[in-house]
This record gives structure tokens, C-alpha cells and sequence, in this order.
């Protein structure tokens, strides 16, 4: 068994230090890693990530995080993602990584990932040389996490994208904002590899839960979503280890 | 003078794009007198600066606040996933 927390969307800067922290304290208690998926800052600056390095590293379990599209406002996400590696916090962009835990090897693949649309409604490669840049940056983001995905060797697969891999976690939000808060190719890379479970954040207004057309469970993990400090799932059940509640809850 | 239609786009963008703001998750609504905005933010100091900011940017607008500030309390479950 292997429990993993997660949350998105979590926007640190000065004014929210110290509001994470007294769940964060618990979290080894309830989950053996916490995983981020984006938007750890609101402008994507270095003083912003040393806020998300602060409030969310040192927490006893190792910590992986993609960055979010807020995460490149200010065109710092190289700087950015130093300054929260060097508090010991892994980021991932088209890129995974292996942990130990409980004597299994979680896989984690990650990428911000891109908009760009679902089935039916969705950007093509054609036109204006603007319109194929974006196809593109949405096909280069996809195509990527799947050959990562297809990579890594583990006993459990996750998946973890800032933008959305399926439209059924988007529900709640505006159908006209579909295309920018996600795209199918990202789905279609979880569905090309093993994956036990997809977690995105970004539709702060969208649904809770999804599953990829290959039938993979999606989770949207965005903060006012889950409306908590973080979520717990449960992979690699033993038959004995069912169990809905957490440890020290009273 | 913002013409009304664009008033829930110029006030989305705003939101959006002042950097004292930079929030994307906030809905605007228009009832009759008023323009009412809602969603979660990290904290109550950024909701504050949200309504000050609109209250700027368009004086003659009524604005009512129902932005709320998400709770960051552990959680009390644990989901298995098959």
C-alpha cells in the first residue's frame, strides 16, 4: 500500500505563509509523498517560490511538484524551479522519478502540460503560423509525457499535469474556456502507458473526479476543489488495508 | 465608458492582469444594480485588494463580494484508487 497526497493550485506568496503549514506538520501521519501539480506561485517569481520552498518543504516525506502556467508569468521558471530544488523538492517537466516507499517504487511523470481543447471541440495544426504554435506546444507538452510515462519502471504510475487531461474534471466551468484549460492528447499520452491514477489541477472551478478514455482515474486536485490542504489516495491496496479513514483523526 | 456587455470582460481581465491581483478563478455575475463576484482565493488580503481594485477601476459599479477563502484544514479521508 502507498498513500500519496495531493494538492494544486496553491498560489504561495508572503501572505499565505504559514496557513498550509499545521496540515503539512500532519502529513506523514496520513500519506508517505506529497505531489503539487502547479501553481505553486501567483507570479512565478524566485521570491514567490522561496514562499512555496518555505511553506512546503521539510515536511519528512519527499515532495514532487510541476510548475503551473502562473509559474511562468514572470518568465523565471529556470530560477524558480532552483530555488525550490535547493529546498529539496523535485520538479518535474517531461521528466520522472522513482520513489521508494513501503517496499514499492512509486513512478512519477510529469509535465505541465498545455491547453488545447477535447473531442469535438478542440485547436487544429492548420492556419496562422500562431495557431500551429500553439498546437504545437500542445503536442510537444503530450507527446512528451508519454514517452516519459512509457519509461519508467515501477510497481505504481502516476501521472502529474498542471492542465487537464480529460474534460469530465473541468465540469462546473465555462464551456468556452474548455480549450485553455486543457487538451485530449495529454489523456491520450496517460492511456499509452500504465498509469494507476492522473492528477491535474487548474479548473478551480471544475470537478473532482474524471477517467481517461483508456479508462485511468483522473483527479483534480486544484485547491478550491478539494477545499483542504491537501487529498489522500490509496494505491496498492492490500486486501486487509481497505480502510476510508485516516490514522490520528479523531 | 465601459459599455455593459464588456464590463464582466474588462473586470475579468483586470483580475487577471494587475499584478496586485493575478487571479484567473474568479467569477463575475451581473444582476440588476450590481455585479456580484465569486470563487476562492488564498487569502483575505487578496480578496480585499480584489474589491478595491474594481472599486477603482469602476467607480460607478455596485460590487457585492461572495469571494471566499479556501480552507486548508487536513483531510479527514483517504481514497483508494482501482
Amino acid at each position: 500500500m502507498i498513500r500519496i497526497a495531493a494538492v494544486g493550485d496553491v498560489h504561495v506568496d508572503q501572505d499565505v505563509l504559514g496557513r498550509y503549514r499545521p496540515a503539512l506538520e500532519e502529513l506523514p501521519d496520513r500519506a508517505d509523498a506529497l505531489l503539487v501539480a502547479g501553481d505553486l506561485t501567483r507570479h512565478g517569481t524566485v521570491d514567490e517560490a522561496e514562499c512555496f520552498a518555505t511553506e512546503f518543504g521539510g515536511l519528512g516525506v519527499p515532495v514532487v511538484v510541476v510548475l503551473g502556467n502562473h509559474d511562468h508569468q514572470s518568465d523565471q521558471q529556470d530560477e524558480l524551479t532552483k530555488a525550490i530544488e535547493g529546498a529539496g523538492i523535485t520538479v518535474l517537466e517531461g521528466s520522472a522519478t522513482v520513489l521508494e516507499l513501503r517496499g514499492h517504487r512509486l513512478g512519477i511523470a510529469g509535465t505541465k502540460g498545455f491547453g488545447g481543447g477535447f473531442a469535438g471541440a478542440c485547436a487544429s495544426n492548420f492556419g496562422e503560423r500562431e495557431m500551429k504554435d500553439f498546437v504545437a506546444t500542445t503536442e510537444r507538452y503530450a507527446a512528451r509525457l508519454g514517452e516519459v510515462l512509457r519509461s519508467v519502471e515501477c510497481d505504481a504510475l502516476v501521472a502529474l499535469t498542471h492542465y487537464a487531461p480529460v474534460p469530465e474534471t473541468l465540469a462546473g466551468e465555462p464551456l468556452e474556456i474548455y480549450p485553455f484549460l486543457g487538451c485530449y492528447q495529454l489523456g491520450q499520452a496517460i492511456d499509452s502507458a500504465p498509469t494507476a491514477l492522473a492528477l491535474h489541477g487548474h479548473a478551480h472551478h471544475g470537478s473532482e473526479r474524471g477517467r481517461t478514455p483508456g479508462g485511468v482515474p483522473v483527479r483534480n486536485v486544484a485547491h478550491p476543489v478539494i477545499k483542504q490542504a491537501y487529498n489522500v489516495y490509496q494505491l496498492l491496496s492490500d486486501s486487509d488495508q481497505v480502510d476510508g479513514e485516516l490514522a490520528g483523526v479523531s | 465608458m465601459t459599455k455593459q456587455i464588456d464590463l464582466e470582460a474588462e473586470i475579468q481581465r483586470l483580475l487577471t492582469e494587475n499584478d496586485r491581483v493575478a487571479e484567473q478563478g474568479i467569477t463575475v455575475q451581473r444582476r440588476d444594480h450590481q455585479v456580484v463576484l465569486g470563487g476562492d482565493v488564498e487569502s483575505g488580503r487578496r480578496r480585499d485588494e480584489i474589491c478595491r481594485q474594481i472599486t477603482e477601476h469602476f467607480p460607478d459599479v455596485e460590487i457585492v463580494c461572495d469571494i471566499g477563502v479556501t480552507r486548508t484544514q487536513a483531510p479527514s479521508e483517504v481514497e483508494e484508487i482501482s
